[in-house]
C-alpha cells in the first residue's frame, strides 16, 4: 500500500472470498450468533432455503478489510454503510469492489478523507457476476499523514 | 391507511433497550473474530505493531462491535439466536434485514467493556414495487465504553414484508 492511487475514480483492489460452511461456523462463534439459518439442514429445509445463509453483516467486515488493506495502518474507518440485495449461501464466492468518489481534506484530522462507493457480488468459477449481494454500499476513511 | 403499522406498533417508536457486557471484550475475542472473517491485519493481533501505529494496544476490527452479541446476557432462543430483538408482532409478514450504517468512534480494545443502547427510531410503511405492503423498522444502537466514550453508532433497518401481498 502506497497511497499513490488515492484519487477520485481510482479502483480499490478487489477482495474475493469463498465463504465456506466452516467459515460460517467460525463467524457464528466469533459473533455469539448461533442462528440455525446459518448451518442447520433441518431448519433450512423447513424454511425453504437452498443452503446455509451467510450472515449479511460479514460483508461489512469484508468491505472494511478491503479498505484497511488498501490504505494501511494510517487509515481509520469513519463510516460504513451497506444494503442487502440478495442472500448468499455457503460455498459461494463474493467479490467486493470499490471506487473512490471523493478525496478532501479531513475536517477532523490532519490528513485526507477518502470516500468510496462499494458493491458486493456473488461470482461464478470464471469470475463472472451471478447476482448482487450488497448495493449500494459506501464508506469514508480518514488517512492520516 | 396503514395495513401493517398499527397504533400498538407506532407506540413503540422511541422504545429503548440497554445491555452492558459482563466482562471486557478481551484479546481472544478480537483475535477470534479476525480469524473468523479472514482478516490478518496485525493491528488486531500484534500489540507492538499496534503501538508502532499510534494505538495503546491491539484494537478490535471496526465492525466487530456491531456484529457481536457478546454484551447480551442469557441463552440463545429456540432458533439459536442470542442477540437483541424487539420481538415486534407484525402478523403475516416475513422479516429481512435491510442494511446497516455505521459511524465509528474510538476503537475498542481488549479492556473495553461495552454498553449497547438500542432505540427504535422510526417505523414507516411503504409498498414494494409490486404493491405489497412492507413495514420498515429503523433502530439505532449506540455502543459506548465504561468511560462513556462513543465507540460506534449502528443504524439498522429491518423490513417486514406482507406474505402473499395480503394480511
Amino acid at each position: 500500500m502506497t497511497g499513490a492511487d488515492i484519487a477520485v475514480g481510482a479502483a480499490v483492489p478487489h477482495l474475493e472470498r469463498t465463504i465456506t460452511l466452516t467459515d460460517m461456523v467460525a463467524y457464528a462463534g466469533a459473533t455469539w450468533d448461533w442462528h440455525r439459518m446459518h448451518y442447520d439442514p433441518d431448519f433450512l429445509t423447513a424454511k425453504g432455503f437452498p443452503g446455509p445463509v451467510v450472515d449479511g453483516q460479514v460483508f461489512g467486515a469484508l468491505l472494511a478489510e478491503q479498505l484497511q488493506d488498501w490504505l494501511g495502518p494510517r487509515a481509520v474507518l469513519r463510516t460504513l454503510d451497506f444494503r442487502f440485495k440478495n442472500l448468499v449461501f455457503a460455498g459461494e464466492t463474493v467479490r467486493c469492489t470499490a471506487q473512490v468518489t471523493a478525496v478532501e481534506p479531513d475536517p477532523d484530522g490532519d490528513g485526507e478523507l477518502v470516500t468510496v462507493a462499494s458493491t458486493v457480488e456473488v461470482i461464478g468459477p470464471d469470475g463472472e457476476a451471478l447476482r448482487t449481494a450488497v448495493t449500494p454500499a459506501g464508506a469514508t476513511v480518514a488517512v492520516r499523514r | 391507511m396503514s395495513a401493517l403499522l398499527t397504533d400498538a406498533l407506532r407506540a413503540r417508536i422511541g422504545e429503548r433497550a440497554v445491555y452492558t457486557a459482563p466482562e471486557p471484550l478481551g484479546r481472544a475475542a478480537i483475535r477470534y473474530y479476525a480469524v473468523a472473517v479472514g482478516d490478518d491485519n496485525p493491528l488486531y493481533t500484534d500489540r507492538s505493531y499496534a503501538r508502532d501505529h499510534g494505538y495503546e494496544d491491539v484494537i478490535a476490527p471496526p465492525t466487530l462491535l456491531a456484529e457481536t452479541n457478546q454484551y447480551v446476557l442469557g441463552c440463545p432462543d429456540g432458533d439459536g439466536y442470542l442477540g437483541h430483538s424487539w420481538h415486534l408482532d407484525v402478523p403475516h409478514t416475513r422479516a429481512v434485514r435491510g442494511g446497516n450504517a455505521y459511524e465509528f468512534g474510538k476503537p475498542a480494545g481488549p479492556d473495553t467493556i461495552v454498553t449497547a443502547t438500542w432505540t427504535i427510531t422510526d417505523m414507516t410503511e411503504r409498498t414494494t414495487s409490486r404493491g405489497v405492503p412492507m413495514l420498515i423498522v429503523t433502530s439505532e444502537a449506540r455502543y459506548t465504553d465504561q468511560h462513556g466514550e462513543l465507540l460506534l453508532t449502528n443504524v439498522e433497518t429491518l423490513i417486514h414484508t406482507a406474505l402473499g401481498g395480503e394480511r
